[in-house]
This record gives C-alpha cells, structure tokens and sequence, in this order.
C-alpha cells in the first residue's frame, strides 16, 4: 500500500506543520519485516519511517491513554481502532476536542502466524498489493492471498470504517457481514458442557501470566489490575489452573461493552491462546439484550455503566 | 570421543531411558514447541528450525513452585522438600543450556545456594541439540556464545543427515552414552565443518565492546523514554528469556501456602513500594532496568553478559521491539549526544 | 455419609425485612452454607461469584432487594445487568447456571429464605459436585503444576 502511506504522510505532515496536532501515533517501519512498529511522530524529519501496511497489528488506541488531557494527538485509526477511541472518549480518557483521527478503511489486518506458517520464520522481505501479498523467503519470492491470512478476529469484522474520523484516507468499504460473528458463537454454544468446559481450559492453561493480552488492549487502562492486588488478594498468583481461568474470565468480562473486537489481544498472547470467542460472545449479548455497540458513537454509555427502570421486568421472583 | 545416535531409533532411546529418567523433550502444543516429559505417544518437535517458545529454564525455576504450606491455627508450617529425581532433557539448544550456567551465578553460589535449584541441577544431565541453520532472530555469536556452544552441556548433539553426533562433554554425559556406536572420522569431520559452517552463518547484530561504558553513560538520558515509548509494558521479554530469574514470593493465604512465581521488571507492581512510591515509575525505567541489567550489570558481578541470544523476546514482542535493534540505537545516540555537546 | 453440598449466600442486607429471618441467617444457617453480608446486590462483584466458585461452592445464592425497593435507589439494577450477564458468560465456557440463584426478597416474603435455600441445597445436591472451573486445591510438592 505504498500510495496509502505517501498520502499518510502528506497528511501527517501538514497536520505537524500547522500544529493542528502535538504527536501524531501511527506506525513505522522496523528492521524485521513483518512488524512495523507504533511510532509517535512530533517532527517532520521522522515521518521519513511511516508505515502503513497490513502487518499493522496493535491497536493505536491503547497509547491514547498514556498522555495528559491537553496534549492535541492525532491518531490514525482503522474501523476497530476509531471504535475503541470513541469508548475511550466516552469513559473521559481523552477529550475529543483534543483528538484528530486519520481515519483509513481497513481491509483487515494480516495474522504474522498465518505467514509464518505458510513460509517460514525468517520472512526477509514483504510488500502487498490488493489481493495479492508477496513475502520474501530464503531468498525467494512467495506470492499468498491475501484473505488466507487475515488474522481471525478481522474475518468477522462488521464495521471496516473508521466511525467519527476527521478525515478518513480512501473509499469506504461496505460493511462486513454480522451474522459470522453469531455463526461463530452458536458454533460454541452448539457444544456439549463438557466440550466448551475443556475448550476454555485448554487455553486458559496454557496462560504464562505476561498480560501482554491485558497491555495491548486500548480499554485495560486501569492502573491497578484486579490481579495487582495484594490485599485482598482476588484471584491466584500462580499459574496453577484456578489462577488463569480467573484471569481468563474475569479479563474478558471487565470488557464487556466496551470491547471493540479489534483482536490485538489475540495477536500479543506469546503462548497462541484464543481470547476473542470469549469477547466475542459478550459484545454479541450486549447487542442482542441492550442493542449496543461499543464505539458506534462518543456519548453513549455502556450497558453496565447505565441502567433503566425497563429492566425491573427481567427480575425473576 | 564421539558416538553416534541414529534419528530412527530416537523414540526408542529416549523410552528405554525413561524407565530411569525422567526425560523431557521438546513436544508441538498447538504452533510451538515446548519441553515436556516424555511418553509414548509424545509427538517430538526436535528438528523445529526454531527453538522452543517457553524457556527450559522453567524446568529448574519452574514459573509457580510451593516452598511452604503452613497452618496458622496450629502456628507450624512444612516446607516442601523437592523430591530428588534423575531427569534427562534431551534437545536442549545451545543458548538455553548457557543461560543455565549463568544462572548458576545467582542460584548456586559460594553465598548463597537455593536448594530447589541446586537439587535439581544435580539430578538432571543436559543433552543439547547444535542449531546447523540459525534462524535470523538469533545473535549468539553476537554475545559471545555461539550455535554449538558447550557450556553447561553433558553433550552435545549435532545433527549429520540421519544421525545424531554426539560429542560428550562431561562424565555424566559418558555414562549415558558409553553402550552407543562410536562414529567415525569422516563423521566427526563433517560434524566438525557443519559447527565452522553454522557460526559463519551469524553476523554480528550490535558492538560489545564499549557497550556497558556506552549504556552506562546514557543512563540518564532520553535514550530509554525514546526506546519505550512503545513498549506495552508485558511481560513477554522476560519470561521467555532464559537468563531472567526474578521471582516473588507470595503468600497464597486461601490455600494456606507459600509460592514463589517468576516476576518481571517490566510490570509496574515489581518495584511498587508499600508507601505508593514506585521508583520506576515510567515504562521508560523499566526498560532501562531490563537492558541494563543484561548488558551492565551482569558484566559488574561476573563479567559476562546476561544474555544468550537465543532471540525469544526479539521473535515475541508484540510491538516488534528488537533488542538488537535498541542497543545499536545506544551507540548511535551516544555518539549524536557526544557531536552535538 | 453424603456431605452436605457447600453454599454460598451472599445477602444485601437490607433485603430480609423480618428480624427473626436476619437472626436465623445470621446465626443458625447450618454449617454447609457460608454467609457473605453487603451493603447491596449491587456491591457484588463477578469476582465474588468467581471466588466463590473457585473456593468450592457447589452453589451460589444472591439475595437481594426488588427493583425500585432498593436501599440506595438503582443498586440492584446494575447488579441484575451485570450479574445476568455474568452467568450467561459462566455458561458459555460451561460452567452449570442453576447452580447460581437469585432471590429477590419483598416485605411480605417472611420465612422465605429458609424455604429458598433448603430447596436449592436439594437441586444442587441432585446436581452433585461442582466440577467446572478449576477450585484453589493444593498443588503437588514440587510445584509440579499440572
């Protein structure tokens, strides 16, 4: 996508120039290939590393809460990343008066394991254009498609446009299909007790306790986890069964509608541990109970930060 | 003295051992490698061109051990006592093997001995696996070791078509091997080129030489906030390293039992104090500490470097933060802060 | 002998209007049942639920306030929200959702939470040991972790 980096830059440049903006976080080009890195651009002689391809795999929103309120960011924003900004703004992490979102249609970001895979760890090279990928291996060229290798969570994606943008960077894309989302889901549900039993404990187990699932997600912002505590201790310390099924459920139901389904949980967990049909099932429920979507706008309120007397019927006596 | 292990008679060596050992090897679990004991029905992942992802070091400082279980009622508390069993691992790489022997500086010392780890250093003969074809990830020979470094090995396999060589590096080592073929001088010579082949194939990632003077200097400066302003703040980096050995001992009340998990300076509660203070406060610091340590500190205590290269938080990181990358950005940001001043 | 199974009851304590009722929770619940007093439903955390679970509970009983009766006005609301949900997601990973019960209690409800909580321990003793999501057992000397 190299017009779409040019037209980036352009962007990001006069953005600096007439200091609409103070720090601009987008992504630039590191030594190995696959990972382009985030990257926080204040002057224009940096802008020469931008980078904006597939592999693009963290969510940017989750360095928004790192700065005072009254620094002016710009940001450059997919569909999942502009969704989780406006969470964001609504929980009050940063004004939106002090925001500016690059906003690019996403076409879906590739899985690093999915390459990795297909050719082998040492990718020396890689460039794509639409469909097609090209990674170079061992000194050859290898030609993929591109759809085999979106990261999992991006296959169900529903919304690829940037929502609430200052500028949105190419033509829109038309709206993923929802209903893969709940296929997925019924799938699981589908299942016998003892099979989704032993589906969440295969992965929980194999859980070291990094939380790079936790630090890369934009809406674990908290400054101490539930799991820092030492008094009262709330869950295990250890990485005994009890311990990381803890973590495991009680992670994913703090995001429950505020999670926007980007994945980048997924794609940092070192040990291959699926998180997202977890998540997954929880934003399914607040659609389907409250008709929520986290992101789809800056002022709504989450479903368990808001009540309404409506609910009294559900209370079952 | 070499001898020689046949690849298809593997499985049966390492089942007629495990009727004395207790042998690990590295096993596929899900897209990865890992070391686990064997069995019968283990699915062997020795050829993997990369190594395992979960460090060995796991299997000496295990990530969450019991070392007391009290009763407060009754105020008595056992201490557990770690059963001295003879274990094998078989496969492990170079790098691993070396970062044990670092550890031993910190686990085993005139001072100090930690008998959980001692114990089980003891029992257990290290089998290690050359690496022919080093991924690009990896920078042993960068840090002063190499693909078929000997360090803290009982032997030392290299792989020659559809055999194992095997050099054997200590008595412990002997005595497993002793009842094997021995190979001959043609093979001994290929395993001698293939081990030249394998180090030329390393280019150096970063200088060493000034490094500590050169990281030393930076200490207060912007270098770190720089480095880390991307950084996530996991702890990936270090668990997966085979030469990070920090833990915290924790007292699991519910249970009535006192653990000690690995820790990691990269999370803010690792140097949180009670009064609120954190003196690292930033993930700046912390990535100062976890470099400095590796590249500074290390060289104060035992004039080494405290790291093996075996390229696990390089090929993990999930922001794509190469440490190789970050100490040639040292050297390049020293000299700017020397031209500049 | 059977054991009796092990419950968990955590009680808003305004909820039982009736002082004879708050005595009996307070002092004759039968040694099977662990009493957690709050302020509120709604100052349940997931995490309490989970804990108990992961303590050894075979079942959980929360007893509460009914909507618009609530001592500070919504706490039971968000307690249902969340509470609902929580169980919804316990289920999805398979852990049994009738082995957690609401009793929403209102003035006229006297005597009721005893006959509640018999009639639980008889399901959940029908429904036997709790064996999803792994309990706080021990781990074997070593630290070998399973």
């Amino acid at each position: 996508m190299p017009e779409l980096t040019t037209e980036l830059r352009k962007n990001i440049e006069q953005l600096l120039t007439d200091q609409v903006v103070d720090v601009v976080i987008a992504f630039k080009k590191a030594d190995a290939p696959l990972r382009p890195q985030p990257a926080f651009f204040r002057n224009l002689e940096e802008l020469e590393d931008l980078e904006y391809n597939g592999l693009c795999q963290n969510n940017l929103a989750n360095y928004l809460t790192r700065y005072p309120h009254d620094t002016k960011i710009g940001i450059v924003v997919r569909g999942c990343e502009s969704r989780s900004v406006n969470a964001l703004i609504v929980e009050k992490q940063h004004p939106r008066e002090n925001l500016y979102m690059i906003g690019i249609p996403c076409q879906g970001i590739l899985d690093i394991r999915k390459i990795i895979k297909k050719t082998g760890e040492d990718v020396t090279g890689y460039s794509e254009d639409g469909d097609q990928v090209s990674v170079v291996y061992e000194g050859k060229e290898v030609n993929l498609q591109r759809s085999d290798l979106l990261h999992d969570s991006c296959l169900r994606c529903a919304h690829p446009n940037p929502v609430n943008a200052d500028v949105l960077l190419g033509e829109p894309l038309p709206d993923g299909d929802p209903t893969i989302v709940r296929l997925a889901i019924e799938e699981f549900e589908a299942l016998d007790r003892d099979e989704r039993y032993a589906w969440f404990q295969k992965e929980a187990e194999r859980c070291i306790r990094c939380y790079a699932c936790r630090e890369a997600c934009p809406m674990c912002y908290c400054t101490e986890c539930f799991v820092d505590h030492a008094t009262p201790r709330w869950t295990e310390s250890d990485i005994s069964q009890a311990g990381t099924q803890a973590w495991h459920i009680i992670r994913a139901f703090h995001q429950a509608g505020r999670c926007t389904s980007c994945g980048a949980c997924e794609r940092a967990c070192p040990m291959d541990i699926k998180m997202t049909y977890l998540t997954d099932k929880l934003n399914n429920d607040m659609l389907e109970v409250y008709q929520f979507e986290t992101g789809m706008d800056d002022n709504t309120q989450p479903p368990f930060a808001s009540f309404n007397l409506d609910d009294k019927n559900r209370f079952v006596i | 003295m070499m001898y020689i292990l046949e690849k298809k008679n593997v499985d049966q060596t390492l089942s007629e051992w495990s009727a004395k050992y207790e042998v690990y090897t590295p096993q596929k679990v899900e897209a990865y490698s890992q070391f686990l004991p064997f069995t019968e029905s283990s699915e062997l992942a020795l050829n993997e061109p990369l190594n395992t992802r979960y460090p060995p070091k796991s299997l000496f400082l295990p990530q969450s051990e019991v070392m007391l279980k009290y009763n407060k009622r009754l105020n008595k508390f056992d201490e557990i006592k770690i059963l001295p069993e003879k274990r094998i691992i078989f496969g492990i790489r170079p790098c691993d093997a070396s970062a044990i022997t670092l550890l031993d500086t910190v686990f085993d010392t005139d001072e100090y001995q930690d008998p959980y780890w001692t114990e089980r250093r003891e029992n257990t003969i290290l089998v290690g696996l050359g690496c022919s074809e080093p991924p690009s990830t990896c920078f042993c020979t960068t840090v002063g070791y190499g693909p078929f470094n000997q360090d803290g090995l009982d032997a030392l396999m290299t792989e020659l078509d559809d055999v194992y060589v095997v050099e054997i590096l200590s008595d412990k080592g002997q005595k497993l091997f002793s009842n094997f073929p021995a190979s001959s001088k043609d093979q001994e010579q290929s395993v001698l080129n293939i081990q030249l082949k394998a180090k030329d194939l390393m280019e150096p990632a970063f200088e060493t030489e000034n490094l500590k003077q050169t990281l030393d200097q930076l200490f207060e400066s912007d270098y770190w906030s720089e480095i880390a302003e991307s950084c996530l703040g996991c702890g990936i980096c270090t668990f997966l390293c085979p030469t990070c050995f920090c833990f915290d001992i924790v007292d699991e009340v519910q249970r009535n039992e006192r653990i000690r998990n690995w820790d990691t300076c990269m999370f803010r509660i690792y140097s949180q104090e009670a009064s609120g203070h954190n003196p690292r406060p930033t993930r700046a610091e912390r990535t100062r500490q976890r470099l400095m340590h590796k590249y500074s500190y290390w060289l104060d205590h035992i004039d080494k470097i405290g790291c093996t290269g075996c390229g696990r938080c390089v090929r993990h990181c999930p922001v794509g933060l190469d440490i190789r990358a970050m100490l040639r950005a040292a050297s390049n940001f020293e000299r700017e802060v020397v031209n500049v001043g | 002998m059977e054991t009796r199974p092990k419950i968990a009851l955590f009680q808003c304590k305004w909820c039982l209007y009736s002082q004879p009722d708050q005595n009996w929770v307070d002092n004759d619940l039968p040694s099977s049942m662990y009493l957690v007093k709050l302020p509120c439903t709604g100052r349940i955390n997931p995490l309490y639920i989970l804990n108990a679970a992961q303590g050894g509970a075979d079942g959980i009983v929360i007893s509460g306030c009914l909507p618009e009766k609530c001592h500070y006005k919504e706490g039971n609301l968000s307690a249902l929200r969340q509470h609902e949900e929580f169980l919804n997601f316990l289920d999805y990973i398979g852990y049994e959702r009738s082995r957690v019960r609401f009793v929403w209690l209102d003035l006229q409800d006297r005597g009721r939470i005893q006959k509640e909580l018999a009639d639980f321990e008889a399901e959940i003793a029908k429904l036997g040991k709790a064996k999803v999501l792994a309990t706080r057992t021990n781990v074997s000397p070593g630290g070998q972790y399973a």
